[in-house]
């Protein structure tokens, strides 16, 4: 997974019809964190799902580890998504919820498990791999989101107030589980949160990161 | 003050109303389990293993299994395209277009066969093509409901999440959405099948040989073949495939799985989406509006080809005294059958809501109320024709004949009728807070006053609504009142049958001419209690 790739976004513009914000141009080495910080509305979250592809882009180019992918489909582009909510497949178990990534890419099912076994043991829930996701809880089934999320071997990790459903222990608990990964994995993140504290949290990881506000 | 606290506050009721359960737990033991009974009897005599090795029944039941598979299959087909836009997507009339989607269930089932003869029996005349047609038509609804229901609940971004993760957008569909989804589609899937499986008037109006079911095998067995024993036997195959398709689809939704539990807001469509939507709810409209479109056109024109007009004679046949004449038989006048479908349907609202509404209060009052409650649903595993057949059996000859005195349909008609009441009226109950009771006995009622006050304007409402909805039941139903009423009395889905079974221009324009009766009768029903039930 240490694929040292960054992202570099140029005069990017953000919206539906018309714009939300004023262009974007910034760049998220290996290893580091880009905090963006704004209240409800401002657009944090449409500027994820722009550089997910979910959203397409009105103006601008999204790069990442040197491709330009701003018209590349979603399950193309290597982008790993953690929503507010976990939004974790009802019909699978944890660790078949971490092991979809995987078997899109073509791997087989043992070698998919075995992968999501190892990403489950990062955050700690390798115990629970064999339940039913109703059966976690809120901070856990963010964590087996967090797990999935890598183990698709993302090029750019995006998270989208993955903290805002967990109360305060949690948050700093699982804070700590994405510094690390993202350290392990010198993936480049972007995360979207509300609260000044957290985007300080979030950019003194050991790859350093800057807050961007909206 | 017997009041008990604690997380679930509740009142114990008044003593009287422990008892509720007895009403509905003799309406039980009386019209459902003598008749069944019955029934079993007439199976377990002698001579049943001969009954048994006649190939008849089982080839019959293997071409009803052919049939209401093909049905299944044309219903979840177009059901799940318009489930999926009418539940998640949001465009102008959206609400009249799930309404509309909800119209072919209420037909009833004569005037669905009726209309499907007239719009399509020119080119594809009597058989399997319209027989499975029709069927797929009359449980749209089953499919849009059941599957809507679900497909609501679930969280469009979790889509979205699989294709960030590789997934392609079918890829995605594929793994995800359909999934998920599965045990609702298994569910209505189940409950088409058994409906196209235990059809009745649909075959015997637009069906030929390779459209038999049990259903009309039972009907043949025991009107025309007066062959009791076999008709039991026929019956008795039914209930076993029935209910095995009925335990499957309950094992299907005990994997019924799910984080989403409250629905998501419709979505505006974007971009090509835009296309698909307006093209599928066009469809929809169209699809649902053509058969009853044609059956007005019917009711309205004479003639064939170029000597073809408008005509208001049927509609004057309709309420002129004279009986209609078909030759050998009289028919009867049709206004006389829609007093009398109008008396048997307001008869059934009475005693359903009356033996409905009483199961649902048995089950605020106690673990009897609840498990007579539940029984309260065992007849609509249970098909008309063996309903109606195990009521002849029991009551309508012998020693006990109540056929003569016209209330075996009603009873029938009820037996069939008090589930949808108990299913309507239990949840609103329940959903009353029982501190409303506590706080009129803390204001000086007695325990029956109070417990009026908390549960009687509910309860006033939901009962008019559920006898509503019985009344619309009666009024279309065919099979159980094609065992039980007199050849003398026949209902208006009766007269609709037997108009049908005549050649002539004049059968058919007055058949149509009924069946627009009955479809504006039970439509405006079904729509007043919608409207009531909204209100509320």
């Amino acid at each position: 997974m240490n694929n040292h790739a960054h992202l570099a976004v140029t005069d990017l513009l953000i919206g539906y019809q018309s714009p939300l914000h004023e262009p974007f141009t910034f760049t998220v080495e290996p290893g580091a964190v880009l905090a963006v910080l704004g209240p409800s509305g401002c657009g944090k979250s449409t500027l994820l799902a722009t550089i997910a592809g979910i959203t397409p882009a009105l103006a601008g180019t999204i790069d990442i580890a040197g491709r330009d992918v701003t018209s590349v489909p979603i399950n193309e582009r290597r982008v790993g998504m953690v929503f507010q909510e976990a939004l974790l497949f009802p019909h699978l178990s944890v660790r078949d919820n971490v092991a979809y990534g995987p078997r899109r890419a073509g791997a087989t099912r043992e070698a998919a498990r075995g992968e999501a076994d190892r990403l489950l043991s990062w955050v700690d829930l390798a115990e629970l791999a064999d339940r039913s996701i109703d059966q976690l809880s809120g901070g856990q089934a963010q964590r087996v989101s967090l797990a999935r999320a890598l183990a698709a071997k993302p090029a750019v990790l995006c998270l989208d107030e993955p903290f805002s459903a967990l109360d305060a222990p949690l948050r700093a608990r699982l804070a700590e589980d994405v510094l690390a990964v993202i350290d392990r994995t010198r993936i480049p993140a972007i995360h979207v949160t509300h609260d000044p504290l957290e985007a300080q949290t979030m950019t003194r990881g050991a790859g350093g990161g800057s807050i961007l506000s909206m | 003050m017997n009041v008990r606290t604690g997380s679930t506050t509740s009142v114990d009721p008044p003593g009287w109303l422990r008892w509720t359960w007895l009403v509905p737990a003799f309406f039980l033991l009386a019209f459902m389990a003598v008749p069944l009974t019955s029934l079993a009897a007439q199976v377990v005599r002698p001579g049943t293993a001969a009954y048994l090795a006649d190939p008849l029944p089982w080839t019959v039941a293997a071409f009803a299994t052919v049939q209401a598979l093909v049905s299944t299959a044309l219903a979840v087909g177009i059901g799940l395209p318009m489930a999926n836009v009418l539940t998640r997507y949001r465009f102008p009339g959206r609400r009249w277009a799930l309404a509309l989607a909800t119209v072919p269930f209420v037909l009833p089932t004569v005037v669905v066969a009726l209309a499907f003869r007239a719009l399509l029996g020119g080119s594809l005349g009597s058989g399997f093509i319209i027989v499975v047609l029709a069927h797929a038509y009359l449980n749209l609804a089953v499919v849009v409901r059941i599957v809507g229901a679900r497909w609501v609940t679930i969280d469009t971004r979790m889509e979205v999440a699989a294709r960030t993760l590789g997934a392609s957008a079918w890829t995605a569909f594929r793994t995800v959405t359909w999934p998920i989804l599965r045990p609702a589609i298994a569910s209505a899937a189940a409950i088409v099948f058994v409906f196209s499986f235990t059809s009745l008037g649909v075959v015997l109006l637009i069906g030929d040989s390779t459209t038999r079911t049990l259903e009309s095998l039972v009907l043949r067995q025991t009107s025309i073949l007066l062959d009791f024993q076999a008709a039991a036997v026929s019956a008795a195959i039914q209930v076993v495939v029935v209910g095995t398709v009925l335990l499957w689809a309950a094992r299907q939704r005990a994997h019924n799985r799910g984080t989403a539990v409250r629905p998501m807001r419709p979505m505006v469509p974007q971009g090509s989406a835009r296309w698909a939507v307006a093209a599928v709810a066009t469809l929809a409209a169209i699809i649902v509006l053509a058969p009853v479109a044609a059956l007005l056109w019917a009711s309205l024109r004479s003639g064939s080809g170029s000597s073809s007009g408008w005509t208001l004679a049927w509609w004057s046949a309709l309420f002129g005294a004279d009986t209609i004449d078909a030759g050998s038989t009289r028919i009867g006048s049709p206004a006389a059958a829609i007093g009398r479908s109008l008396v048997f349907a307001v008869a059934t609202g009475l005693v359903a809501a009356i033996v409905g509404g009483l199961s649902a209060i048995s089950v605020l009052t106690g673990r009897i109320g609840r498990a007579f409650a539940i029984a309260t649903a065992i007849p609509l595993g249970i098909s008309a024709a063996t309903l109606g057949l195990g009521t002849l059996l029991a009551y309508g000859r012998g020693p006990v004949d109540l056929r003569a005195s016209g209330l075996l349909v009603p009873i029938a008609h009820a037996l069939i009728a008090v589930p949808l009441v108990v299913a309507v009226a239990t949840p609103t109950l329940r959903a009353i807070d029982p501190r409303l009771v506590t706080a009129a006995l803390s204001l000086g009622a007695s325990r029956s006053r109070a417990w009026w006050s908390g549960y009687g304007p509910a309860l006033r409402t939901v009962m008019v609504a559920a006898g509503g909805l019985a009344c619309a039941v009666s009024l279309g139903e065919f099979g159980a009142a094609s065992f039980l009423a007199r050849a003398d009395g026949p209902t208006v889905p009766l007269v609709i049958a037997r108009l049908l079974g005549r050649p002539g221009e004049a059968s058919f324009g007055v058949a149509a001419t009924l069946a627009v009766v009955l479809v504006i009768l039970t439509t405006t029903l079904v729509a007043a209690v919608d409207r009531g039930g909204r209100r509320r």
